[in-house]
């Protein structure tokens, strides 16, 4: 009894509350989703080849056209769960609305292999190959791979995937995005 | 061996050559000094920057120092430097070029914070928040070691007191016990013979 009249012990048990609370407040929040500060600024300058067609691209003549900027590689499991929606998304967003475009930069990888990549996972948009050095990926703050970028009409970066793009961001957050509608990023 | 007066008076003997009028050798002369300090000025602005144009192994060495700095974006917990992921590699490889190319630590730090926020920095920065950080810590072990030696100095000044006070107070000669002492067991005596 004595003891619960004890500053000491209150404090203590405040000490504890505290830790733990901040404990219980680190679970909620997901380790992986690290906010990054390209979004709402210009997106890197890069310059691009097309690894089947040769078709040079950069930041600057896309500038008036949106797009998806996604990150991967021909090594990357996770790669293949995206590929389909990401070609999904090329087909209908690009091919059929002319609303944004699909763009694939292979990381740490060679010609060959994306290739075969590609055509395994009939992957039709445009794709090129980061530099040896990883000019692009590290301008662009990449951890690994997949990982995505929209881009707006005006060049500026508006979200940030990381891990497989889903169907879900596609419409949710990447058509509202290129239609100007407004649009909120999940937590 | 040339003066500086020496070189100056070239100046001043161009100018009057080339009719110019009476006093324009001064003005030579300052020109002179004014190009003389604008170049000093130049090249200590220069200076942090070419103390930067490293080669060899002291290139390795900065590019090892700065590495250490940053966190590796594909491993758990452990520098650039420690890392020898792709990815570690290729950052490895960027503060190699940016040194190169003249850039100092701070510009180096500042490229990969615009790319991957705060996070990529192993310890944060000594400003705003990251500074409560690197004060806390020896902040609190302060506090904690006051505390601590406060305790100390009056635990023994009570202790030395109760001593003193004992010293102080009449002893029987036979057991060394003061005669509160003796009363207080004299008192518990009698109290067990009253249970008795």
């Amino acid at each position: 009894m004595n003891m619960l009249k004890s500053w000491k012990f209150w404090a203590v048990m405040a000490g504890i509350t505290g830790l733990m609370g901040l404990f219980a407040f680190g679970f909620t929040k997901d380790p992986r989703k690290v906010p990054s500060p390209l979004v709402g600024k210009p997106a890197p300058g890069f310059s691009l080849v097309d690894i089947n067609t040769g078709e040079q691209l950069s930041n600057e003549t896309l500038k008036g056209t949106p797009y998806i900027l996604n990150f991967w590689a021909s090594w990357c499991v996770a790669c293949r769960t995206e590929a389909r929606v990401l070609e999904h998304a090329f087909q209908r967003y690009w091919k059929g609305q002319q609303l944004f475009r699909v763009i694939g930069i292979a990381i740490q990888d060679t010609p060959e292999k994306a290739r075969a990549f590609a055509r395994n996972f009939g992957k039709t948009y445009y794709l090129a190959l980061d530099n040896e050095s990883g000019d692009i990926a590290l301008n662009y703050g990449l951890y690994g791979v997949p990982e995505s970028f929209f881009v707006d009409a005006e060049g500026v970066i508006r979200y940030k995937e990381i891990g497989p793009v889903t169907p879900r961001s596609v419409e949710e957050i990447m058509v509202p995005v290129a239609k100007k509608l407004p649009y909120t990023v999940p937590e | 061996m040339y003066s500086a007066d020496m070189m100056f008076s070239g100046f001043r003997f161009k100018a009057i050559r080339s009719g110019a009028r009476a006093g324009t050798g001064v003005t030579a002369r300052s020109a002179a000094l004014l190009v003389a300090v604008l170049l000093l000025a130049g090249l200590l602005n220069a200076g942090p920057a070419l103390a930067q144009m490293l080669s060899g192994e002291a290139l390795d060495a900065e590019v090892r120092r700065i590495s250490d700095g940053l966190r590796c974006p594909t491993c758990q917990g452990i520098s650039v430097n420690d890392s020898d992921a792709s990815f570690s590699n290729q950052i490895k490889d960027k503060v190699r070029r940016m040194l190169m190319e003249g850039q100092n630590e701070e510009q180096i730090r500042a490229y990969f914070v615009s790319r991957y926020g705060e996070w990529i920095l192993r310890a944060p920065k000594k400003e705003g928040l990251g500074l409560v950080l690197w004060v806390l810590p020896g902040l609190l072990m302060l506090v904690i070691g006051f505390w601590v030696g406060y305790k100390v100095y009056t635990n023994t000044r009570e202790n030395i007191e109760e001593q003193q006070q004992e010293l102080s107070q009449p002893q029987d000669d036979k057991s060394g016990l003061t005669t509160e002492q003796l009363q207080r067991i004299e008192k518990d005596l009698k109290r067990y013979e009253e249970l008795d």
